[in-house]
This record gives C-alpha cells, sequence and structure tokens, in this order.
C-alpha cells in the first residue's frame, strides 16, 4: 500500500517534533507552556488522577497500593514485639524505609544506588514522626518566608507511639513500613507519603496473648479460635491517626508554577518546592532543595495554596477508599 | 505431618494433580520497556524488563550478540517474617543466576549485539513457587517489551510428600522436606531448559531399599505437565490486543474433574 503523500509529510513533522523534543527538551517545554498545555497534554494546573487500593499484600498487617498518574507506590506494614527502650517504656515505634528496586525506572540500575531512595526515607520519617526542627529545612533564601506565611512546623503527629505500647516497659509493637515504588513516574515523595497514609488507615494489629512466661506473643488467625488463652489486646485493633500528612511537589519555571510533575519534567527543570500539610489544614514542612528560580513568598503562597487544594482532594479519595474497605 | 488427607486433599483444599490459580497482567509499569505481573495462589511477583539498551559496563559488552542481566529481589514485606537483606545474599543471588541462564536459552540474542537486556524481578508476596513465579513473569515481560524469542518458557514445580506426587507446592509443602523438582520448559518445543531438585531427608520418603529415582521422574514428568498448563494459560492470557486479567484454574487431564473459571 502507499501511503499519500500527506501522511508521509506528517510522519515527517512527527519525526521532526520528536528530535526537537529530544535534543532541546526545555525550548519545547517553554514553547508548550506558552499554549497552556505541559508534556503530557495537561493543562497547567491540573493533577494527575490518583487512586488508593487496600489490601494489596494479603501477608502483611496493612497495605495500600496507590497511583498517582503512572507512579505506582506498593506499601505494606508487618508488626513485631519488641522490648522498648528505657528513655520510654510506653512508647512503641515505626521504622520507615522506601525503596526503589530496578523495576521502577530506566535509571535505576543494580549496583548503583539510587541517591533519592534514602533522602526520601528520612524525609517520611522526619515527616511522620519526629519533631521537626525548623532550621533543618529553611535554605539560605529564608529570610524571604519569614513575614507573610505563617507556618507551624511540628511533629505531624499522625501517629501516637504511646498507642503501640503493650505492656509498659516489656513489650510494644515495631512496626515496619516498607514503601516498594513500582514505577517511578515524578512526585515520588507525594505519592510515598499517600501510600504510607492508606497503609496506615489500613493496619490491622495482630492480636497478641501471654504465655505461660509472661511474655507477649502474636496470635496467629487459626490460633485465635482455638486458643484457651485471652487475646490481650481483642478490641483494640486499629490506629487512631490524627492528623494525616499529606503533600505536593511543584516545579518553578520562569514565572510558572507547575503542580503534580511527571519524571520527564523533573528532569527537565531543576526547580521544585514540596509542601507538606495536615488534614487540619496546617502547614507540617516546606522543602525547596537549592535551584535557579529563586522563590519569592509569593510563590510560596501560591505553592501553599495549591497544597491545601491537593490535599482536599487526596483525604477525599482516602476517605472513599476507608469506606469501601469498612463496608467489605 | 500429613499433607495429603485420607480424602486427597491437600492443606489448601487442593488434589494433588491440582494446580495453584494462575493469575497475570501484562504492561503494569509504564516506565518500563515491558512488564508483567504473575501469581500462582499466594505468590505473587512483578517483573519488567529495559531492553535493548546500551550496555552500562562496556567492558561486558559482546560484540556479536546481547548481554542479558537479570536481578531478583524480595519485598520487605514479601514473607511471614520480614526479609531483612532483600538482595545480596545467597539464595538471590542463586536465583538470579538461575532466571538468566533460563531466559538467556530462549532469546534470540544474536539480534541484539553489543546491546543489553535488563530483567528484573520483584517478589511481592512469597507462598512457594517463587522462582517459577518469576519465570513466567519474566517471559511476559519479554513478550510485552517485543524482544524476539524461540518459545516461551513457562515453569511449574512439583513434590512428593505422603507418597502423593504433588503439583505446585506452596510454602509449607516445599519447606515440609520432600523431594521437591521445579522444571523451566519451551513448550512449542517441548524442551526442557531447567532443572533444579531438592534432595529430600530419607525419613520424609520412609523407605531404604527403593531408589529415589523413579520417584523423582514421575515428579518431574507431572512437572513438566504443570509448565504446559501455564503454557496454556499464557497463551490464553496474551491473545488479543487488550491483555486482560483471566483467572483460570488447571488441573491436570487425568485426574478426577476439571474447574475453569473465567472472569
Amino acid at each position: 500500500m502507499v501511503p499519500s503523500m500527506s501522511a508521509f509529510e506528517n510522519t515527517s513533522a512527527n519525526t521532526e517534533v520528536e528530535v526537537f523534543r529530544r535534543l532541546y527538551p526545555l525550548e519545547f517545554y517553554d514553547r508548550l507552556l506558552d499554549k497552556s498545555v505541559r508534556l503530557d497534554a495537561r493543562s497547567l494546573r491540573h493533577f494527575r488522577d490518583s487512586t488508593v487500593a487496600f489490601g494489596a499484600v494479603s501477608s502483611a498487617n496493612g497495605s495500600a497500593l496507590v497511583k498517582i498518574g503512572s507512579t505506582t507506590m506498593l506499601a505494606a506494614i508487618k508488626m513485631e514485639i519488641m522490648t522498648p527502650s528505657v528513655e520510654a517504656p510506653d512508647e512503641g515505634n515505626v521504622a520507615i524505609e522506601f525503596h526503589m528496586p530496578p523495576i521502577c525506572s530506566p535509571v535505576v540500575w543494580p549496583g548503583r544506588p539510587v541517591e533519592a531512595a534514602p533522602v526520601i526515607s528520612k524525609q517520611l520519617t522526619d515527616t511522620i514522626l519526629r519533631h521537626v526542627n525548623p532550621s533543618e529545612f529553611l535554605l539560605a533564601d529564608s529570610y524571604f518566608l519569614s513575614f507573610r506565611v505563617k507556618y507551624f512546623v511540628k511533629c505531624s503527629g499522625m501517629i501516637d507511639l504511646k498507642e503501640l505500647c503493650l505492656v509498659s516497659g516489656k513489650a510494644a509493637w515495631m512496626a515496619y513500613l516498607d514503601i516498594c515504588c513500582l514505577d517511578a513516574d515524578g512526585g515520588l515523595f507525594d505519592a510515598a507519603l499517600l501510600s504510607a497514609a492508606a497503609a496506615f488507615s489500613h493496619l490491622q494489629i495482630p492480636v497478641v496473648s501471654l504465655n505461660e512466661e509472661g511474655r507477649v506473643f502474636i496470635v496467629s488467625e487459626e490460633e485465635a479460635g482455638k486458643s484457651k488463652k485471652e487475646a490481650v489486646n481483642k478490641e483494640k485493633r486499629k490506629l487512631n491517626l490524627r492528623s494525616i500528612p499529606l503533600s505536593l511537589t511543584c516545579i518553578l519555571h520562569k514565572n510558572y508554577i507547575i503542580p503534580d510533575p511527571t519524571a520527564e519534567e523533573e528532569s527537565i527543570i531543576e526547580t521544585s518546592v514540596t509542601v507538606v500539610m495536615d488534614s487540619s489544614d496546617q502547614l507540617v514542612s516546606l522543602y525547596k532543595p537549592g535551584g535557579q528560580i529563586l522563590a519569592f513568598s509569593k510563590a510560596i503562597q501560591e505553592c501553599v495554596e495549591l497544597t491545601r487544594q491537593r490535599v482536599k482532594e487526596l483525604l477525599r479519595i482516602l476517605e472513599a477508599a476507608v469506606s469501601d474497605m469498612e463496608v467489605d | 505431618m500429613e499433607f495429603v488427607s485420607p480424602e486427597g486433599l491437600r492443606l489448601d483444599g487442593r488434589r494433588p494433580l491440582e494446580m495453584r490459580q494462575l493469575r497475570a497482567e501484562i504492561g503494569s509499569i509504564s516506565k518500563a520497556d515491558g512488564s508483567a505481573v504473575f501469581e500462582m495462589g499466594n505468590t505473587k511477583v512483578i517483573a519488567a524488563v529495559y531492553g535493548p539498551r546500551e550496555v552500562e559496563n562496556k567492558s561486558q559488552q559482546i560484540s556479536d550478540k546481547a548481554l542479558v542481566r537479570c536481578e531478583y529481589t524480595m519485598a520487605n514485606f514479601s514473607t511471614g517474617d520480614r526479609v531483612r537483606k532483600p538482595k545480596g545474599d545467597r539464595r538471590s543471588t542463586e536465583i538470579s543466576m538461575v532466571i538468566r541462564q533460563t531466559m538467556e536459552s530462549c532469546i534470540l540474542l544474536e539480534k541484539f549485539p553489543r546491546s543489553q537486556i535488563d530483567i528484573f524481578v520483584q517478589v511481592l508476596q512469597a507462598d512457594g513457587g517463587t522462582r517459577s513465579a518469576c519465570i513466567n513473569a519474566a517471559t511476559l515481560a519479554l513478550a510485552d517489551a517485543g524482544i524476539p524469542m524461540r518459545d516461551l518458557v513457562t515453569s511449574c514445580s512439583a513434590g512428593y510428600l505422603n507418597s502423593t506426587p504433588l503439583l505446585d507446592l506452596n510454602y509449607v509443602e516445599d519447606s515440609a522436606g520432600g523431594p521437591d523438582v521445579t522444571v523451566g520448559l519451551l513448550p512449542k518445543m517441548d524442551k526442557v531448559t531447567l532443572l533444579q531438585t531438592d534432595v529430600a531427608l530419607p525419613e520424609i520418603l520412609q523407605m531404604d531399599s527403593k531408589l529415589p529415582i523413579d520417584i523423582f521422574e514421575n515428579v518431574m514428568q507431572l512437572a513438566i505437565e504443570g509448565c504446559k498448563a501455564v503454557a496454556n494459560y499464557i497463551r490464553e492470557a496474551s491473545k488479543g490486543v487488550e491483555f486482560d486479567q483471566i483467572f483460570l484454574t488447571y488441573i491436570i487431564p487425568g485426574s478426577q474433574h476439571f474447574k475453569d473459571f473465567r472472569k
């Protein structure tokens, strides 16, 4: 079949566009932005579709599969019994780790560890657990932020470690949260934080009882019915999540503030701002790791406003998924 | 311990010659050239293929064919007890090598000289037969990536407990100590490309005079039949443009009944 002339012209035009896109990605992006369109044909302020699915890993105590666009995160929590530390005898602990296996992206190679993975692990731990020290996050541009933006930088307080205590001084829960990135298409921290929140929402604390020596052990599902020993925590099976922190990453380019970037956009534009807010509309943290563009306070306010919208949307999705789960 | 009840049911209610439920999903990872999720009962693995692409380490480049690299990792949450070292331990390195050699035998490497084909497999849930699930997932991922192959490679395991040959062992049956055989088969050519066996403890076999070689051949043949059943399922799953999720349960013909659920 002989292709028509117009089809031939089209393919050569398409090839030219593809070549331009590869060779001069920044100029290509500029031209698209002038027409208010992004690389994946989204409009400038459009967030990607996000979904949350619970129970993806049946062998874990709590798990969630989260997708933001193509970015896919699988989070799973496994609980183990440990002896609490001497300084905090009635507190359990949570260990958060973020993995980027080679399946997730062509730029991840086995044997060459990705920088992003431990950085995101630490950011997640800081956001979900620890009290954040303001000076860690505010960089040299800090004096731009001081006046207009009202912020309370605090521990996000999603989990009360005291709820993870079983027997004060003797036994407490150690929750291992492992987040595995299955597909890395931008906005990794946002997706990871959402998957962590979702996994904790789904978490079912295992039933425990005491054995003869007074040691606490986990009762497995089959034994629970047959065992004569009283389960110590039969009523208390779910964690009480207070304020759920959720985030939005925006990239800054010239005068544009572009939320929820894909991997391609992140590779072209260096400057990004990540804002973490919690469900009670308070700012938890702000992260701007350098980059060419300096952010004036107005830009930061806009990022915070975009985050506020995004957090509302994500909370709605999360609540819908939780109520579906409870129906089952 | 009784692995096969007097009525002929296994611990999870299957018959001895019955496979676990298979499920495949192709194209799950947008960033990969080819990807697939494969489930055999509760064992769930995800495979991604990147390539053919430029060789990372030029010194390893082969001038007349492609270099295949494979990495097998287990997610921390995949097993009952949390896995401390997901890769780099001996078992993972061994399985990586086994999968690589199995896939190398069927890919037409001569078509891509001086390039590299990466196969990454991650176990999301482990309940026995992870090796087989990984090979099946890798086959589907390679097909999704459009890499030309001589034939599909399908894999299945079989064992022998309570004097009964059992098909497709789960974790409990696998750790029981009986002999188990994992077979990798090129179904159209009817050639065995992978054959791995674990020797049984004599107490489990409960025999001293009879040579286990008869049992071994029996079990190996059963595993080969299992591979053919997986191949049928994969062919069904890859038919048509849309790779939908299809649920099928196969029992080797010759046993009492045949169940077939399609969704």
